[in-house]
This record gives C-alpha cells, structure tokens and sequence, in this order.
C-alpha cells in the first residue's frame, strides 16, 4: 500500500513512530497537539519517508502544521 | 565518546537543580546565577501537576499565552503546557524578584522564547516526557535540551540525518553499545545550540557538530574543524531516572551581573526623568 493514501500514511506513523494518534481526526490535529510529537519524531518520519521513495526537504516538513500538511507534502515529493 | 557528564575542561556550570519544596531551589538557583550566569532547574511533571492553577490563575500565569493553551485538546499536552510556563515563570521570578504573573513570555520570529522588557535574563525550556527543564542565564544567550538517555536514535537510517561526516566517523568507531548514548549526547547538544541561536532545525543539523565527550565541547564543521571558540559553553548531565540533558550558552562577554532584579535594572536616569515629570504634574 502506498503513503499517497492518507490512512496508509497515518497507520504508518502510528505504528513505527508509536505516536497515540485521536481517531478519526488525527490527521487534522496541530502538531504541537500531538502527545509525544517532537523534533526527533520529525526527523524519524524523514527518514521512514525515504525509505518509500519520498524525499520531503525538512525545511519544508518544518512548514507543517498536522500531518496532513506533511502527507500532502509527502504526495507532493513522490519519487 | 565517552557517557555523557564525564569530567569536561572549561568554564564551570553549576549542576542542574531538582526543584523541592519549600523553596530552597529558588536559592540555589539565584546562587548558580550570581557564581557561574547560568543556572539549570528541572522539575518531574506529576510533582507539579497537583499545584497547576486553574481558572483565573491559570489565565492570570498563562498571559498571552493563554490563545495558544486554548488550542491545545489533549489533556497531557494542556498539563506540559501549563507546568512547563509556571516552571519557567517562578523560576525567572525568583532570580528576578518578580512576581511570576508579571512576567510576560513572548516569541522571537523563530519561535525562541523571551521575557519581555526582562533583556538582562535569557531563557530556555524543555521537556521530554514527565522531565520539565528551564535555563536561565545573564551571559548572553541559553538553549537546553532534555531526551531520555535509552532512546533509540542509532539505527533506522536516523543517523545520517543528526550527525555530520566527523561525527558518523567517530560513532561508528565506538563500541556498538556505546553508541546510541553517545548518540542521544550529541542529538540534545545540537538541540540546545539550535535553540540558543534561535535556529530550531531550520539549521540542518548534519551542518554543525560536537567533538567526544571528556574534553572541552566545541561546535565543529561537518569536517570536525572548530567553528566556534571559547565564547560557547556545552555541557551535558545525566540526571536520576535515566535522561539527558544538555546546555548551550553563549557568553557576550559581560561579566557577572550580581543583581538581576527587575527593579535594579531600570535605568535611573530613566527613573529620575520620569520622576522629575511626576513632581511638575502633580506639584509633589
């Protein structure tokens, strides 16, 4: 299953960052929102992302708000 | 690379202190701020959490942060939030003889945390589970950081994304059950020095380094060359309950201030202008 589909992605980041994400709206919720959410998390998601062939610039991530701001950027940067 | 907090060369800074009841922290801290201008202070959230205001003394505390914590959903996030800020203010207003709901914390264009109309005082916060930590400091300017000391960070391609060529070099020389704790030194010692300099991680962090442990710390270029001098202090110290925490303060080569309180601080020919005008409206 590819990141491109949101749930993909959000079952990814719940399971190999191990992050509680809120369901349904987990996507949607702020960052600074999210128990557990922190710097190295970002940095752990860069690095799963290229393993799937996304490589989504950290400036950029660091933009992100949720993580459907970093899903769209992950769509975005496809390989 | 050694464990962190073995002996390192340099100028001295004090030892983080555990908050306690009653009051003696507030002391020491003044005290690390009189002797080395910098003091650490941590505190353990479930110990703060029974005395976390509500109501109008949360808003009172909170100031204009009170928009930003009514954002927040999650109730472990919200109590963080609040004890982190009440952390922080009692801390500055103990060094600065103030109360803390008269402090206001603001936010630079990068996000760093000052006190307002406080210039004398820098600041730092950071949290990382149920570890709450607050740097204080009249040299110049202070980033800290906190990370349990067994995360897992070496591995997972993680790596190449913290650390620079030198770094990498020096890491995968070590023996492999070194290396994840020497790694979580050098992660928080690059948090703290991004945050001093109001960068966060818009300043990648495979740009810049840290030397081993046990000698005198030093921000590197990526080829382990030195990038900064003697005007940077770095420490790191392991802390009861397994974390890590770091330090990064920049000393603009003021000396020691011995008073940093508010009052002290008003410039007098300020005070007496304003005075002067006082007495010709009021006829004193």
């Amino acid at each position: 299953m590819s990141l491109d589909n949101v749930d993909v992605f959000l079952r990814t980041v719940r399971d190999d960052l191990g992050l509680d994400l809120p369901d349904p709206s987990g996507a949607d919720t702020a960052l600074v929102d999210l128990p557990g959410w922190d710097s190295l998390n970002l940095l752990r998601l860069v690095a799963l992302l290229e393993e799937s062939g996304h490589r989504v610039p950290v400036h950029r991530l660091l933009e992100a708000q949720s993580l459907r701001d970093i899903h769209t950027l992950v769509k975005e940067y496809r390989r | 690379m050694t464990a962190p907090g073995s002996p390192t060369l340099g100028p001295p800074l004090g030892e983080p202190v555990a908050l306690a009841a009653g009051g003696t922290s507030w002391d020491r801290v003044r005290e690390d701020l009189a002797t080395h201008g910098t003091a650490l202070v941590y505190a353990w959230l479930e110990d703060l959490e029974p005395s976390l205001p509500s109501g109008d003394g949360l808003r009172e505390l909170l100031g204009r942060d009170w928009t930003r914590f009514l954002d927040l959903t999650h109730a472990d996030v919200r109590n963080r939030y609040i004890a982190s800020r009440m952390l922080l203010k009692h801390a500055a207003g103990a060094v600065l003889a103030s109360d803390p709901a008269d402090l206001e914390l603001a936010y630079g264009p990068t996000g760093r945390p000052y006190l307002r109309g406080c210039d004398q005082i820098d600041i730092s916060l950071s949290h990382t589970e149920d570890l709450l930590l607050v740097g204080l400091t009249t040299c110049g300017l202070i980033g800290v950081d906190a990370e349990r000391a067994d995360r897992e960070m070496y591995g997972g391609g993680l790596g190449r994304h913290i650390c620079t060529p030198y770094e990498s070099v020096l890491l995968s020389g070590m023996p492999e059950a070194e290396r994840n704790g020497a790694l979580v030194r050098l992660w928080t010692l690059k948090e703290a020095y991004s945050k001093a300099i109001g960068q966060g991680m818009q300043f990648r962090f495979t740009e810049f380094g840290f030397g081993p442990d046990g000698r005198p710390v030093r921000v590197q270029r990526p080829d382990g060359t030195a990038g900064t001098g003697d005007e940077w202090i770095f420490r790191t110290f392991p802390l009861d309950g397994g974390y890590v925490i770091s330090a990064a303060v920049y000393d603009a080569g003021f000396g020691r201030l011995q008073d940093a309180h508010v009052t002290t601080m008003l410039d007098q020919d300020c005070v007496d202008a304003i005075t002067e005008a006082l007495d010709e409206d009021t006829g004193w």
